[in-house]
């Protein structure tokens, strides 16, 4: 449901440009995506708070979280529930 | 022609602001305090800023960017710096600038400049035309958090799953110690307990501005995207409490946190465009 908002917000973050597009809910990030370092984690968590006005607590993020852009839908759509 | 932007060193309590005064071109018909962000956001935004007040300038509107207590060629370390000093660097601008001008001035806030900008348009006695945010932080809290969390990040993505974190370094652990008393230093700034509870407390919500007028800018990176849903709400919030919102979204990259120095000149026309039909020539004449 938040697939296409998280892919968005993730490209902005990141300045992926059309590259983004290619993205599916399997698609891995963390490790794969160069430009997701620790510095873009904390931008992408901001920018998904501020765009959706929820908050995160540090206790309900991991490794895992940003595992695939599917894993970080599935924590979106967790957080909208 | 414009003339350069004048630079001088403001008297205010404690020591001097670094002032840039840039006059505006012909008949003055208006004024806007420039208030800059927080951190490295303030330095990213330098060149969009100038770049800015000389185009308003040339239209007519007069803009005195000031930095504040702690923060870039003032007085003061960071670690100094505190919210009702930024609040009376600002009235210590406005003030300056009316009697420069002989206009009743206006803000322009960045980002946590915006949520300074629009507390003290509450606060402030003297009439305020107009307000323009860009992208503004609309909750304090949630702002602090991002920010702490630079200092938290790596052990959150450390941490196996189902393991809990408990450790010292945890943003929510580090906001406690904050709040409690204790400075911190995030990449390379020494933030003060009263500086991060000042701005943990606000709330835009609560500040539903009282300016004539509200210009609110937010940067997309396409024209199709649509406002984020907090946006949206706090509008309509400030909407149904009477304000005289103009809310418009520009197509171009968040010039405040790009790896390099960018730019964004549609919103910089945007904003002149704004300003330009908000004061027409005729009323201050």
């Amino acid at each position: 449901m938040y697939l296409d908002d998280v892919k968005r917000i993730l490209a902005d973050v990141l300045s992926l440009g059309d590259a983004a597009n290619s993205l599916t809910e399997q698609s891995p990030l963390l490790g794969s995506i160069p430009e997701l370092d620790s510095m873009a984690v904390v931008n992408l968590i901001g920018a998904l708070e501020e765009h959706f006005g929820f908050a995160i607590d540090d206790d309900e993020i991991s490794a895992s979280t940003f595992e695939t852009l599917g894993s970080l839908t599935a924590f979106v759509e967790q957080k909208m529930a | 022609m414009i003339p350069r932007a004048e630079p001088f060193f403001l008297d205010a309590g404690p020591g001097q602001r670094f002032c840039l005064f840039q006059a505006p071109a012909g008949a003055c018909r208006g004024a806007l305090v420039y208030v800059h962000p927080f951190g490295d956001e303030m330095n990213k935004a330098r060149r969009m800023a100038a770049l800015t007040a000389r185009a308003l300038a040339a239209r007519g509107i007069g803009v005195l960017q000031v930095d504040l207590y702690g923060c870039g060629d003032s007085s003061g370390d960071f670690a100094d710096a505190r919210w009702e000093i930024w609040l009376a660097d600002l009235e210590a601008a406005r003030a300056w600038l009316a009697a420069r001008l002989g206009v009743a001035p206006g803000l322009w806030g960045l980002r946590l400049g915006g949520l300074l900008a629009l507390d003290f348009a509450q606060r402030c006695p003297h009439p305020v035309p107009d307000i323009v945010l860009w992208q503004p932080v609309q909750q304090g809290s949630a702002y602090l958090k991002q920010f702490l969390r630079l200092l938290s990040v790596n052990e959150m993505l450390a941490q196996p799953e189902n393991e809990q974190s408990k450790a010292a370094s945890n943003t929510g652990a580090l906001r406690a110690a904050l709040l409690g008393g204790q400075a911190l230093e995030v990449a390379g700034y020494e933030l003060a307990p009263e500086l991060g509870a000042a701005i943990d407390a606000l709330d835009g919500a609560k500040l539903a501005p009282r300016a004539a007028r509200v210009h609110w800018f937010e940067m997309a990176t396409a024209p199709d995207r649509p406002l984020p849903p907090a946006t949206t709400r706090l509008a309509a919030a400030w909407r149904e409490g009477g304000c005289d919102l103009r809310l418009q979204q520009i197509v171009g990259q968040q010039f405040w946190a790009t790896q390099e120095i960018s730019e964004s000149a549609e919103l910089a026309e945007a904003t002149c465009a704004a300003l330009e039909a908000a004061a027409p020539i005729e009323e201050t004449a």
